[in-house]
């Protein structure tokens, strides 16, 4: 009964590195120079994703000089050649800089990029609250007298109309 | 002779401006001379009369094809239509920082004008700040970008410099032959001949300007002391009318990038936009705020800063536009006006900060209130503010700090484009339109959860209920639902506020309907037209998360004949009309295709690009063809690198669902707008008063 158990795992566990190796297989073949069929779509789903190296802040799926022809047909070949999209985002983050995509690649660049507008606006919303804090805290001023506004009202229409009367008087 | 007037009158027009910033501050502090005053405010609306003569001069030489003008010569040629030689008046820096400088003056005159009487004490430091602006922009265009420069002939030079632009005529030097010029004239940049840019550009920048207003009126409070409600009185329909005319800018910029930049969206955040869209959000800000100021006396402090960050905005936003700072297809070309305008920027807005924060220590901007209740309204729109300048920071740092700070920390140049944006704003848009539904149902001053849950059922369930169709449209994704649920609440609210009011007032006074729902625009513009605004912003949101979450995109290389399919439709190439050629010299490839769905032929479009051999450096353009419904829009464009012919086409195809909801939403944005700065009566009180009292003593008599 135990052998059996440690057989059905065996099984078990080779299939699904056979498995594994089939959904290797497509690269696989590509790499050993079947050409794979690439279409604009593919090739635009990467370009829309980085940017222009010449004209700034273009992305590189709607950019019409010819360099940018150009990197799409480059794009075109790389996926023929197997690639995958990260390793051609990377090939251009390599030869071009970090402008050419929509956030940065190097670590250090894009936590900067992404994560100083959460401090910032963390930051400002503990002000804030502190402000509304101090503002219902504070002594020696006023609470906010009341004011004609039919929000004020309650929900029955009588005292609703008196008093959208009023705030329509300006009162 | 046009460029001579037109240069004299700037010239004097910067005295003037110069003028009165001095007689209207030494006549108000040390003299105390009411006439030199008066004078400080004349010289301000003569600054107004000599611009307008200026651009009419540089109007005149655009339309009598002055090509000895350089700025003429550079934004028109012969063959342009009448149409494009109007408008490039704004077509370029030299001529739109004059156009701007006009329109400054305008605002300016008619401000002066309007409240002289009323605000009487804060009118001779307003006019001072509001012409420091104006001769600063003036001072640009005479100094810098001088727009009424003319073309010489050095004969006497060596070659290579005998061709030289100056204002004044240099000694030995003569005019270049009018053909010569005519023949090399540069043209309008194609991008900018579209009818989006007649109306763009001016609507920006009179939403620029605009704000300069109540920027001077809160300097003229800080400088005199009158810290009372009155600037606030003065200025906050002008903010209105500023945050008008920038939301049309803003509104009619997406409209001209979805017609003419062909990339099949509206809003790309590009720097040259966020810099537009910056202003805007400070300025919604402010607008919410200085509700409460006037209600309660409350955020005296911070209504001074959002409308100084607001026009502090504006500054930036041009300086990064027209320095170089960013690149961008909105950009105007490098020039020297950077280091002025960066060092304006600077000291306009040191100043202003070292100003409140002066008469704040003194105790002159305190709150004359204090919150009762986390859940009132008071305390919401401040957490409305909150977000509002939160986006600012976002947007901000996405399209100048990152940037900024990498290039000057790390010698690295990044770009944070639409993939930043899309992480980081869309939480805070919708914490703002969470707020936009709860805001106008909760009270003033003191409000509880259970009476904010009541005063939302309604509103609640219309959602729930709205929400059915987006379902069984094929909206399945939790995420959207909840997006377009978020958003259809704040749009309901509004709605139905409205609704009640109206319905009360029927019953109660048994009016119409409809006049009923005039009467509560007429007598609180402000209430119910910012209802409609919400609705249209509201409307406007609907598009944006249909277009953005569910847009499709296909290209593919047809020849005549064939065809593609996408989200239910097919596109069938049919022919193509090469080499067409336009009235104003433009070359267009013309293809003509078909819309077809469910076998049935919807449209004929004809997408194109246009080729312009005159004009030197960026001469294509791709215009779309669009099949417009409820729906979506079916968008093609014309790839304009690939080859054309009858064989083979590239076309770019979008679904955008949707997408008109935008405009529609901007249109009602924009009525309300108007609904909301519309004076209440048109006479003021006491004129009406006056003339009542008078008619009645007529009778009497």
């Amino acid at each position: 009964m135990r052998a059996s158990k440690g057989v059905r795992r065996w099984l078990w566990v080779g299939l699904l590195v056979a498995f594994m190796a089939l959904a290797y297989v497509p690269p696989a073949v590509a790499q050993d120079g079947v050409p794979r069929t690439v279409t604009a779509d593919d090739v635009n789903a990467i370009a829309q994703k980085l940017y222009c190296p010449v004209c700034e802040n273009i992305p590189l799926d709607v950019c019409g000089t010819a360099a940018c022809a150009d990197w799409r047909d480059e794009i075109r070949q790389q996926l023929e050649s197997g690639m995958t999209e990260q390793q051609i985002v990377d090939d251009f983050v390599r030869r071009f800089g970090d402008r050419v995509v929509g956030t940065p690649q190097d670590p250090a660049l894009r936590a900067l990029s992404l994560v100083t507008p959460y401090i910032l606006i963390g930051v400002g919303l503990l002000l804030t609250l502190g402000v509304i804090w101090r503002l219902q805290h504070r002594k020696g001023n006023g609470a906010v007298p009341p004011s004609p506004d039919p929000a004020d009202a309650g929900r029955s229409n009588s005292s609703y109309y008196e008093q959208l009367q009023k705030d329509l008087e300006g009162k | 002779m046009l460029a001579e007037i037109g240069l004299v009158a700037t010239l004097l027009a910067f005295f003037t401006s110069i003028y009165s910033i001095g007689a209207s501050i030494y006549g108000e502090r040390i003299s105390r001379k009411e006439a030199t005053v008066l004078s400080g405010r004349n010289a301000a609306i003569l600054t107004f009369v000599l611009l307008l003569v200026a651009m009419m001069g540089l109007m005149g030489a655009l339309l009598n094809q002055d090509y000895q003008v350089k700025y003429v010569w550079s934004v028109s040629s012969p063959d342009m239509p009448l149409f494009f030689r109007i408008t490039a008046l704004w077509g370029s820096q030299a001529g739109s920082l004059l156009f701007w400088s006009f329109l400054m003056s305008a605002f300016s005159a008619v401000a002066t004008i309007i409240n002289w009487r009323s605000h009487r004490r804060l009118m001779p430091y307003a006019i001072a700040y509001m012409m420091a602006v104006v001769a600063f922009f003036i001072g640009l265009t005479l100094f810098i970008e001088n727009p009424f420069s003319r073309w010489w002939i050095l004969p006497n030079n060596p070659v290579d410099s005998q061709v030289v632009d100056a204002a004044f005529i240099p000694s030995d030097s003569v005019a270049p032959g009018a053909v010569e010029l005519a023949s090399s004239a540069n043209g309008l940049n194609p991008l900018l001949r579209h009818f989006g840019m007649a109306i763009h550009p001016p609507m920006l920048y009179l939403g620029f300007v605009g704000f300069v207003i109540p920027f001077a009126f809160a300097m003229g409070a800080l400088a005199s002391g009158d810290l009372s409600t009155n600037w606030i009185k003065a200025s906050r329909r002008w903010a209105l009318v500023a945050w008008l005319f920038l939301s049309l800018g803003l509104i009619l910029g997406g409209r001209w990038a979805y017609d003419v930049l062909g990339w099949g969206g509206y809003w790309g955040w590009d720097p040259v936009e966020n810099a537009a869209f910056l202003p805007w959000l400070m300025g919604t800000a402010f607008l919410h705020s200085v509700m409460i100021q006037e209600k309660r006396g409350m955020l005296k402090t911070w209504n001074m800063f959002l409308v100084i960050g607001s026009f502090s905005a504006v500054i930036f936003g041009t300086f990064a536009t027209r320095s170089g700072l960013v690149e961008s297809v909105h950009a105007f070309a490098r020039s020297g006006i950077g280091t002025p305008m960066f060092l304006f920027w600077f000291s306009l807005t040191f100043i202003s900060v070292g100003l409140i924060l002066w008469r704040r220590n003194r105790g002159e901007l305190k709150d004359d209130h204090r919150f009762t209740s986390i859940l009132s309204r008071e305390t919401l729109f401040v957490l409305n503010n909150f977000i509002f300048v939160a986006l600012f920071i976002a947007v901000f740092w996405g399209s100048f700090g990152a940037p900024i700070l990498s290039e000057l920390l790390m010698k690295t140049n990044i770009t944070l484009g639409k993939d930043y944006f899309m992480r980081v704003t869309p939480p805070l848009f919708a914490a703002l339109y969470i707020l936009m539904g709860i805001a106008p149902v909760s009270a003033w001053g003191v409000s509880s959860a259970r009476r904010l849950g009541k005063a939302m059922i309604v509103p609640l369930v219309l959602t729930l209920l709205s929400l059915i169709p987006f379902y069984l449209t094929g909206v399945h994704t939790g995420g959207a639902l909840v997006a377009y649920g978020i958003v259809l609440m704040a749009g309901w609210v509004a709605i139905f506020e409205t609704y009640r009011a109206v319905v009360v007032r029927v019953q109660m006074q048994s009016e119409n309907p409809l006049l009923a729902l005039w009467s509560l625009l007429r007598r609180n513009p402000r209430r119910y037209g910012g209802y409609m605004i919400h609705l249209g912003i509201t409307v406007i949101g609907i598009g944006v998360i249909g277009s953005t979450l569910f847009q499709m995109e296909t290209q593919k290389t047809l020849a005549v004949g064939e065809s593609l399919t996408i989200g239910g439709y097919s596109l069938r190439y049919d022919q193509l009309l090469k080499g067409q050629i336009a009235e104003d010299g433009r070359m267009m490839d013309i293809a003509e295709v078909t819309v077809i769905r469910d076998g049935q032929e919807l449209a004929h479009l004809r997408p194109r690009r246009d080729f312009f051999p005159q004009t030197q450096g960026l001469n294509t353009m791709t215009i779309s063809g669009a099949y417009s419904t409820v729906e979506n829009d079916f968008y093609v464009l014309l790839v304009d690198w690939e080859p054309i012919n009858q064989d083979a086409a590239t076309f770019k195809v979008y679904i955008n669902p949707l997408i008109n909801l935008i405009w529609w939403g901007s249109f009602i944005l924009i009525l309300g707008t108007v609904f909301a700065m519309w004076p209440k009566e048109l006479l003021p009180s006491r004129v009406r008063e006056s003339a009542l009292a008078g008619a009645l003593v007529g009778k009497g008599a």
